[in-house]
């Protein structure tokens, strides 16, 4: 009994001390540090295609983008929600762009090319280059959510796996040889759906507090 | 109190933290323990934990709430907000009291492979092996334990062969049976006494 009251008179002790930054302002520097971190890495290993400055014009590319930005924003402010006791559940509707962009570039694919890229390895390089890309971000997200309070670990990890991934994608469109909306929307996905796993298996050990 | 009043007074308290109202927060914190201790250590009791352990559990929030208020948002209620950390801070409590459990009470591999050898094959061990266990017995009662337990020799045979009655043999038996059994006592999970009694060997 004693020793609680210890503990609350110490703990009331520093009332008023101001932290360093919000958690929004921490999650959002976070964030462009892993965009960029991203970016370099996709100019310095992977290079961007031959064909850029044609490609960026086209439709292919603007799915690309359009989808892993939306997934991007989605899980950003899913990832705000996982952090933050008790937050409102509307946040989970800005994963609804997502999916239906997902639902559109799966069903009504209008390039015609193969599901599974134009050769034998691509979707194994695809995935792996965008799990590659991912893993500053995944750093540097994690160390944002343990400034947060998640409730869930496990969830809050699977979520920042799929906000990583999508950074990674991001990034990973300007090199992306394969132009199919089918391709991008499954593929993506799946390098998403693996982080996701990682990031679960991570985030319940780390995201204890 | 209802929950209305108390919502209004905790968050209340909280806002005085963010203005630096120390003697306010601290307050509002020792009535937040209360609460928590009312409420919690019954439940830890139905769960099979000490009372006392509420008393940790109770700490263990304090200093979450205290760790993360500012996930707090002010705009929303801080009821709700205060029980998502309560319970993450009991799931993860309990947890950690269940792994601890199941470390006391292993069975590891090496005592595994103790209870499953099993006295039955003690007639398949090496002869050295028998001689390890004999070494424990003064010399006069370890040749007379090998001559009868380990050679088969009859009682009456022996006591020709060193000269004495049947019954000094049978009571050497005894005595040396006695000395085995102390030997071969289980050793206990405390490191210290077995050190000990290692010593007197």
């Amino acid at each position: 009994m004693t020793s609680t009251d210890d503990l609350i008179h110490s703990l009331a002790s520093t009332a008023g001390a101001r932290r360093s930054a919000s958690l929004q302002a921490a999650f959002a520097v976070a964030g462009a540090a892993s965009l960029a971190c991203a970016l370099f890495l996709v100019f310095s290993v992977i290079g961007i295609r031959h064909d850029f400055a044609d490609m960026a014009v086209r439709m292919p590319f603007g799915f690309k983008l359009a989808y892993t930005g939306s997934l991007v924003i989605g899980t950003f402010v899913v990832a705000l929600y996982v952090a933050t006791p008790a937050a409102s559940a509307t946040a989970l509707c800005a994963l609804l762009p997502t999916i239906i962009l997902l639902a559109l570039g799966v069903l009504f694919d209008p390039t015609g090319f193969p599901i599974m890229g134009r050769t034998s390895t691509a979707v194994v390089f695809c995935v792996g280059s965008i799990l590659f890309l991912s893993l500053p971000a995944m750093i540097l997200m994690f160390r944002a959510m343990q400034k947060g309070a998640p409730t869930r670990p496990l969830v809050a990890g699977a979520v920042i796996g799929v906000l990583s991934a999508s950074i990674g994608a991001i990034a990973y469109a300007l090199a992306c040889k394969n132009d199919g909306t089918a391709f991008v929307a499954i593929w993506y996905t799946a390098a998403c759906a693996i982080m996701a796993l990682i990031g679960a298996v991570v985030g319940h050990r780390v995201l204890r507090w | 109190m209802t929950v209305e009043q108390r919502e209004q007074r905790w968050a209340e308290g909280m806002l005085a933290e963010r203005r630096g109202e120390a003697l306010a927060y601290e307050r509002m914190l020792k009535e937040v323990a209360t609460a928590l201790r009312r409420s919690l250590a019954p439940r830890l009791v139905r769960a099979g934990l000490g009372a006392h352990e509420a008393e940790d559990l109770v700490q263990e929030i304090l200093i979450g709430l205290h760790a993360k208020r500012d996930t707090w948002d002010s705009a929303r209620p801080f009821l709700p907000w205060l029980h998502a950390i309560a319970r993450y801070k009991l799931i993860d409590f309990t947890r950690h009291r269940r792994r601890e459990t199941r470390r006391r009470v292993d069975l590891p591999l090496e005592d595994w492979l103790e209870i499953v050898e099993s006295p039955a094959d003690e007639a398949n061990h090496p002869m050295w092996e028998v001689d390890r266990h004999l070494a424990v017995l003064p010399v006069s009662q370890r040749k007379i334990v090998r001559a009868i337990a380990v050679e088969g020799a009859s009682v009456r045979n022996v006591a020709l062969g060193s000269a004495t009655s049947e019954g000094v043999i049978r009571m050497t038996i005894h005595r040396a049976i006695g000395r085995l059994l102390g030997a071969a006592e289980p050793p206990t999970s405390e490191p210290s006494p077995r050190n000990e009694h290692d010593q007197h060997r």
